[in-house]
């Protein structure tokens, strides 16, 4: 029988909730200090119909670290003023996890998302799906994002999103 | 006379908010717009590229299957069984050369025949196969773009695209060969007006993005097509030069050949908008759900003849850049959203940019002009038999 890793369950748990707790408060630096500082440290946000159709294109495509700077540009100094602003809670739960090799971790989890527009105040599902994760374990012993797929079920968005997922 | 009362203003840049917002006005577009006569996009062949691909699409409520059968042809057909009208494929795409209904198990090939229907010898005597394949709508295709008419009495695809096939057929690659990249699937709480009324080229005003990356609006032609009112643009490219906030330029860069006209936007009526910008092709298939919500299916596309690298280059650019979420274009989505909230306010909105008469209307049009609305304002007017006010 596998030993439970207890230490690193609970440090990747507390990963996915640094994810969560950043974006919910709109802290796009704090998001960023989630992801490795490596070149090809990435963020995709897709809807599983194109993936299951074999079609590459995403919400979001951050394939490298530049753009995932550039997505805290977009959000923090480019669409300023411009949007209906709207409150986001993540609820995720990890639901596997492997290691892949000494230094990197693969794991998958659930997240459902809500969403209240400031101006209605109204709360609604704005996406439910998985995050499919490699996880690096860094030698300081910290856990950073190399590269996550936010894979939505939600085909159909109800809304533009402003926010990474 | 409709039979539902709205007088229209007698000025030409002027359009009532009411037009929005009513009911009893979607249930009329419903009938004189969308069952009427016009051509709706649906799909482009390049969906569905193999022998057995098929996609599913709503067109105002009405569902649609999209096929292509084992010998390469396309067709259209109502998504329903013929015998008792059950949705007959669930899926949004895929591939089959058979569809089969489940609930009495009558089988049907990807041209539409009724290939098989069990005992079929307790049915009406005379029963025969042939005389139950899968209703079709009237279709046609342009460079592979898939159009549908619910209406017999529609005029012919050429006719209806008139002076817009140019543009259209530039922006689809000048020959249609195109390559699918994927969907960016997104509901608006607009009425489907208000999307394609601000959707295309408007005020860069607008976009904080064209100051913060150093980007110069290019000079462009707008004319209108036919008496539908479509819309056409053809713009030099603006390519930005000099420093820009963004670490990673390739979203922004232009690898593609002609910059003299590299920006094109075709804005059919009712609800199509197209573009070609930078290296991004986008076909949006919209639709109304109700008076409230329009959804729209952003399809973007390669070309063909692209190899490895413009194909990535063009999935980078074509998934940051126009859509729900795109980076000068996320704003678009919201004044979607704001637009039709506003619209829930007495009086009329009005246009202004580019109008030089209020009681004329004028089919050329500079790039960034508003009036370039407004022969399609007025083609609505007279679809729904709104009367003009006295002048």
């Amino acid at each position: 029988m596998m030993q439970t890793d207890t230490t690193l369950e609970s440090a990747l748990d507390a990963l996915l909730m640094a994810d969560a707790s950043a974006l919910d408060s709109k802290d796009m630096m704090g998001w960023l200090a989630n992801y490795s500082e490596e070149d090809e440290a990435s963020y995709i946000c897709r809807a599983a119909e194109n993936s299951e159709n074999g079609l590459a294109l995403g919400f979001m495509y951050d394939d490298c670290r530049s753009r995932l700077e550039d997505r805290v540009t977009f959000v923090n100094d480019i669409w300023v003023g411009t949007f209906q602003d709207y409150r986001t809670r993540h609820f995720v739960q990890r639901v596997a996890y492997q290691r892949a090799d000494a230094s990197t971790i693969s794991m998958r989890s659930n997240f459902s998302l809500f969403m209240t527009p400031t101006d209605s105040g109204i709360t609604q599902v704005l996406a439910a799906g998985q995050y499919l994760d490699t996880i690096r374990l860094e030698k300081a012993g910290a856990l950073k994002l190399l590269s996550r797929r936010a894979e939505l079920d939600t085909s159909v968005l109800p809304r533009y999103l402003v926010y990474p997922i | 006379m409709s039979e539902i009362g709205l007088t229209w203003p007698k000025n030409f840049n002027e359009v009532p908010k009411a037009a929005f917002t009513r009911k009893d006005i979607y249930a009329e577009e419903m009938k004189r717009i969308f069952f009427g006569q016009e051509w709706h996009p649906v799909a482009h062949e390049s969906e569905l590229p193999n022998p057995g691909d098929f996609k599913t699409f709503r067109l105002a409520g009405v569902p649609l299957l999209i096929a292509r059968d084992r010998e390469g042809v396309v067709r259209v057909f109502y998504n329903a069984c013929s015998h008792r009208g059950n949705q007959l494929e669930t899926a949004v795409m895929g591939n089959k050369t058979e569809f089969e209904c489940p609930y009495h198990r009558w089988l049907f090939d990807a041209k539409g025949d009724l290939v098989g229907c069990p005992n079929h010898r307790d049915f009406l005597p005379g029963f025969d196969k042939s005389d139950y394949p899968l209703a079709q709508p009237r279709f046609d295709s342009f460079y592979g773009l898939i159009f549908v008419t619910l209406s017999a009495e529609t005029e012919t695809l050429t006719e209806f695209l008139g002076a817009s096939q140019n543009t259209l057929r530039e922006l689809l690659g000048g020959d249609g060969r195109l390559k699918l990249l994927g969907y960016q699937k997104v509901r608006y709480d607009s009425n489907w007006k208000s999307y394609t009324d601000n959707d295309g080229y408007h005020a860069p005003l607008l976009h904080q993005a064209f100051k913060m990356l150093n980007w110069q609006g290019g000079k462009g032609r707008q004319f209108t097509a036919t008496k539908h009112g479509h819309i056409c643009f053809e713009s030099a490219l603006s390519v930005v030069s000099g420093p820009t906030v963004l670490k990673d330029a390739s979203l922004i860069a232009f690898k593609g050949q002609d910059p003299a006209v590299g920006s094109r936007i075709v804005s059919l009526f009712p609800t199509f908008v197209s573009t070609k910008h930078l290296d991004v092709i986008n076909l949006r298939f919209a639709t109304p759900v109700d008076e409230e919500t329009v959804e729209v299916h952003y399809a973007y596309f390669a070309h063909q003849d692209d190899d490895e690298d413009m194909v990535l280059h063009r999935l980078r650019q074509s998934s940051n850049l126009l859509g729900p979420c795109g980076l000068i274009s996320m704003e678009d989505a919201s004044i979607f959203h704001r637009i039709h909230i506003g619209n829930h306010t007495p009086g009329n909105a009005i246009f202004q940019k580019g109008v030089h008469d209020q009681s004329k209307l004028e089919s050329e049009f500079l790039q960034n002009d508003e009036s370039g609305n407004l022969p399609r304002w007025e083609y609505y007017r007279s679809v729904m038999g709104f009367e003009r006010a006295e002048a």
